[in-house]
């Protein structure tokens, strides 16, 4: 019964992603706007691999988010133009870069002083994409022309056909998401959210897996980064700034951390309100901070959060602990 | 060489500054865990209380004292209303509410003073300069880091000298004991945020004769604030201080050698000493991991 | 048990996300184009740090705007201004652009004055094929190597302010120059514009500083610029930063001692500065009293002045220009193609809102209009705390803007086939 409905669920959300470019002008509304839905929700889904997941409070995302950006930018402007496909994959992989720079030092810590070194780093990548303006444009930003898929005989990308890409990347990152939340490192990593110091004692290596948490974490928001920039055409520093970040971890906590779709959720929420109140009023900036303190004060677990119980229970979790501590003890123990 | 005299004291002007937010900081951060990204605002605020009340024509040492007051005022409504309830929670909550917070206060200062910045003067009997040698050193400035050491020093009478000043160092190594010896630790928790909501305001009066006076005047003040705490150490009111002054310093004497390092800088040092020592200068061990 | 409550979840979720998406209609103002409006999209700095320069813009828009309609509109047609707010930020100016051209539809765009978003529109509006005029944002690239035949821009290029002062500056303060710049593309380009006056009017300089954009502390400069002793103090520094740094320099006693000049100074930051520190020999894109005997400039300064009980600024200025030539374009295009349309732009020459002409040049769709050289008088004149600017000379167009020559190599404008 569970299944059907959750197949269903899962269905109804198809239609309605498979048919966005339609229904998104019915609605009042562009459809690159669409596209950023969907990258918004990928980068709240980055941050949710660190904030709900692992229980570590990750206030640095944008800046990986923002390399992605920039790596596909400077990709397709410098190196190699007309290939949307290897410039997606570029910036994929300087966000993950610039996460495994990161990382060795960011695993050294935890609780408020980890928040504050994502913060600091962060902030430190944004100012090098400010200064060093040869290169990224600085404060003026970073003009790209529209993406071509085939190559530069091709006919550039409308919004339409590129929301679809995106969308395919989408599908595709979810579906990761899917498999890592179950995985037995999923587990582990749920497991150090509960409890860090009793998954140390199960000779698990937590450091270890974080510094993969935060890798994956920088990975998926580089995907979205990079698809960004080519969605709009621009890069620029503001995308790194911890404001920024701060806006994902919004999204995250709206929609419900540690659920799989409630990023998604929280990024639709929060971009389309932004969206919607600017048009309608200029103190808008009211309304998305009282939004942010009635989340907070009211829903701290997010919508999913509070509709549904976890698909996970602790008896799974210690299930999967002792299997990875079983697995650990026949490393260490000859024979 | 002679150029870095004056940078050094210009370094301890802003250092100065530094210290006293971070302080304010740190003792509402020290406590109860609260992550106060909207500080700032309370600076803002104090700021345009106190314009408000010299347009009228205040004296600007009444008006000073007058916005303080009110500013905490408002701090501690906010406290006992939207911040108190999340005292139990981790600290990403306060974060996220505060930053609210900010947004909120931002847009209310744009309705209620306009966008622009507004012209906002120090006392005329400070506007001039006092020439040390060959040093040219605004008589204002002086007058601020007169102030805030008058400031800190009441602050250290306060925590030392006083009963509930023991009350509140006490709450910080021990909540829970504080409570168990029937101290209303509700009270201490509001003191210590008055406190540092006061210092605040205080700040932002000063800086307000300094810099521009405008909706967004003290959220430039707040990340350097934070790496103060950071590098001093979170609830060591010495650490603030010192932190504050390497910053302020090191900020002026990288702006005599290379300009575009300056912002850089203060990031490099805090994820420097978070490495290194990560309770900061003079902080506790064990404190948030 | 279990069932029923997994179907009130899916329930719950799917009833969440229903309304969410089918409760924005509801939301959402229908702005499609009658057959009686013309919508005019704008995208604009409304919050942020520029709010208040692009308040003053939408309000000349606006009575630009109200003007035309007295006159029975434009071609028949009552003009209506969408307006939206783009926060400051390149990907949202970028979103309301797209949102005007695609769902509002509107045929043309102004607006931006930073120059991140004033680039990132113009090319979003290439993109969607339709013509837009930049009403505030300074960078070079607009009408410069980043030009696009549907761009235009109302306000002076970097070169322009640059060459309008400096020779004005030397001639009344000396050769001995300390730089303040912004370390960002306009203030680098700024820069780069003294710089190549610097052989021919003799300059020496002392002294040149790049300063962070928002920086909030100007006492590490001010005290070199002390030790460095020019004879003139160039603050190229804008909005807030040139509020800092002029507060700052008064409390070092520079103001006193070392002149201060440069190529732009407006209305907006100076009136909040406190008067002890309100100084300074600026560059002007325009002023309320350089009208002349220009009777619509004349009637927009005393109606703007009723409406709103200040002067209008040059930002002001900016927008009703902006949306008074796109109506003039549309008229005269008699129509909303959109290369008629940036046809008719091309080349127009009228009074921009004072005696002196202007001209949106053919070979980078830049306004060549005149530039004033201001001296800042503190605390207003003739008993107007806000009329702070003494004109000292004003100088056309043509003698100041990129020479065409010169602009054909770095600015290509495609026109369709």
């Amino acid at each position: 019964m569970k299944r059907t409905l959750d197949t269903a669920g899962m269905s109804l959300l198809a239609i309605v992603l498979l048919g966005m470019p339609l229904w998104m002008n019915v609605i009042q509304l562009n459809v690159s706007l669409g596209t950023s839905l969907l990258l918004f929700g990928l980068a709240a889904a980055s941050v949710n691999i660190l904030v709900g997941y692992t229980g570590f409070m990750a206030f640095g995302n944008a800046a990986f988010f923002g390399v992605g950006a920039y790596g596909s930018a400077l990709f397709s402007h410098y190196i190699m133009p007309d290939n949307m496909i290897l410039a997606t994959i570029v910036g994929a992989l300087t966000g993950t870069l610039s996460a495994f720079i990161l990382a060795p030092f960011l695993i050294r810590r935890r609780g408020i002083y980890f928040a504050l070194m994502t913060v600091a780093f962060g902030q430190v990548y944004y100012f090098i994409a400010y200064r060093w303006s040869n290169v990224t444009g600085g404060e003026d930003g970073f003009s790209i022309s529209r993406p071509h898929l085939f190559g530069p005989q091709s006919n550039p990308m409308d919004g339409p056909a590129y929301y679809y890409y995106v969308l395919i990347v989408f599908v595709a990152v979810m579906a990761f998401m899917w498999f890592l939340v179950r995985s037995p490192f999923g587990l582990s990593l749920r497991a150090i959210s509960q409890n860090e110091i009793r998954v140390r004692y199960l000779a698990i290596n937590s450091d270890r897996m974080i510094f993969k948490a935060l890798v994956i974490s920088g990975m998926v928001a580089g995907i979205a980064g990079s698809l960004y920039s080519m969605s709009i055409n621009f890069a620029y520093p503001l995308l790194m700034d911890w404001h920024q970040s701060g806006d994902f971890v919004m999204m995250t906590i709206l929609g419900g951390a540690g659920t799989l779709w409630g990023p998604f959720i929280g990024a639709i929420i929060y971009t389309l309100a932004a969206n919607v109140l600017s048009s309608k009023t200029e103190t808008w900036q009211i309304f998305i901070g009282a939004l942010f303190v009635a989340c907070v004060l009211f829903f701290p677990k997010g919508i999913l959060g509070f509709l549904s119980r976890p698909n996970t229970t602790s008896e799974d979790i210690d299930a999967t602990l002792d299997r990875v501590h079983a697995d650990a003890l026949a490393q260490v123990e000859p024979g | 060489m002679e150029r870095l005299i004056p940078e050094i004291v210009n370094g301890i002007v802003l250092g100065a500054f530094y210290a006293i937010i971070a302080i304010g900081l740190s003792l509402i951060m020290n406590l109860t865990g609260t992550v106060n990204l909207a500080h700032g605002s309370f600076l803002t605020l104090a700021g345009y209380l106190a314009f408000t009340l010299i347009q009228r024509g205040t004296n600007f040492w009444l008006a000073l004292g007058i916005s303080a007051i009110l500013t905490v005022v408002i701090g501690l409504a906010v406290e006992r209303t939207l911040i108190q309830p999340l005292y139990k929670r981790i600290p990403l909550y306060s974060l996220l509410l505060t930053f609210g917070l900010a947004l909120i206060a931002e847009e209310v200062f744009r309705l209620i003073w306009g966008p622009q910045s507004v012209p906002f003067s120090p006392p005329a009997s400070l506007q001039g300069a006092t020439i040390i040698g060959d040093t040219v050193l605004p008589t204002f400035r002086l007058a601020i880091v007169a102030v805030l050491a008058v400031a800190m020093a009441m602050l250290l009478l306060f925590l030392y000298r006083t009963r509930q000043g023991l009350r509140l160092r006490g709450a910080v190594l021990n909540r829970e004991m504080m409570a168990a010896l029937g101290i209303n630790t509700q009270m201490l928790y509001m003191m210590n945020f008055g406190i540092g909501i006061f210092l605040a305001a205080i700040a932002g009066v000063l800086a307000s004769g300094l810099i521009g006076l405008s909706p967004t005047m003290g959220n430039g003040l707040l990340m350097p604030a934070f790496i103060t705490v950071v590098i001093g150490g979170m609830g060591s009111i010495a650490g603030s201080l010192v932190g504050g002054l390497l910053l302020g310093v090191g900020q002026s004497v990288t702006t005599l050698y290379a300009p575009a390092a300056s912002e850089i800088v203060t990031y490099v040092l805090m994820a420097v000493v978070l490495l290194i020592r990560p309770r900061g200068l003079f902080g506790e061990e064990g404190l948030f991991g | 048990m279990e069932g029923s409550r997994s179907r009130r979840d899916f329930v719950k979720k799917a009833a969440i996300a229903g309304g969410v998406v089918l409760g924005f209609p509801a939301l959402i103002p229908k702005r499609t184009e009658a057959e009686e409006t013309l919508n005019i999209g704008v995208d604009e700095e409304l919050t942020g740090v520029y709010a208040y320069p692009a308040k003053n813009e939408v309000r000349g828009m606006q009575m630009a705007v109200d003007d035309w309609n007295k006159k029975g509109g434009v071609l028949g047609r009552k003009i209506n201004l969408l307006v939206e707010d783009n926060a400051n930020n390149p990907g949202t100016a970028v979103e309301k652009a797209r949102k005007l051209f695609e769902v509002d539809k509107v045929p043309v765009l102004i607006g931006t004055l930073n120059s991140a978003n004033s680039q990132a529109v113009s090319n979003v509006a290439f993109q969607a094929g339709k013509p837009f005029l930049v009403s505030g944002g300074h960078t070079d690239t607009v009408t410069g190597s980043q030009c696009h035949w549907t761009s235009f821009r109302t306000c002076h290029s970097t070169w322009a302010e640059t060459h309008a002062t400096g020779l004005s500056i030397s001639k009344k303060f000396g050769k001995k120059w300390y730089y303040i710049t912004p370390d960002y593309a306009f203030g680098h380009s700024l820069l780069d514009g003294y710089k190549s006056m610097e052989a021919q009017l003799g300059i020496q300089v002392v002294g040149s500083d790049l300063t962070p954009l928002g920086t909030t502390d100007f006492s590490a400069y001010l005290t070199k610029v002390l030790a460095a002793k020019p004879d003139c103090l160039i603050i190229m520094v804008q909005g807030d930063d040139q509020t800092n740094c002029l507060k700052q320099a008064n409390s070092f006693g520079i103001l006193k001692r070392i002149p201060v000049a440069g190529p732009q100074g407006e209305l907006e930051p100076l009136w909040g500065v406190p008067k002890e520190a309100q100084v300074g020999y600026w560059g002007v894109e325009w002023y309320y009293k350089n009208v002349g005997n220009n009777k619509e400039a004349q009637s927009f300064v005393s109606r703007y002045m009723t409406q709103f009980q200040e002067p209008p600024t040059a930002r002001s200025a900016f927008g009703y220009i902006t949306v008074e030539r796109m109506a003039t374009a549309i008229q005269e295009a008699k129509g909303t193609d959109p290369v008629k349309v940036c046809k008719a732009l091309s080349g127009m020459t009228f009074h921009p809102l004072q005696q002196g002409s202007g001209t949106y040049r053919t070979v980078d769709h830049q306004l060549e209009w005149p530039m004033l050289f201001c001296e800042t008088v503190a605390g207003g004149q003739d008993g107007n705390a806000k009329d702070i600017f003494k004109m000292i000379d004003v100088q056309p167009g043509d003698a100041i803007e990129h020479p065409v020559s010169e602009q054909e190599k770095v600015c290509k404008l495609a026109w369709p086939a």
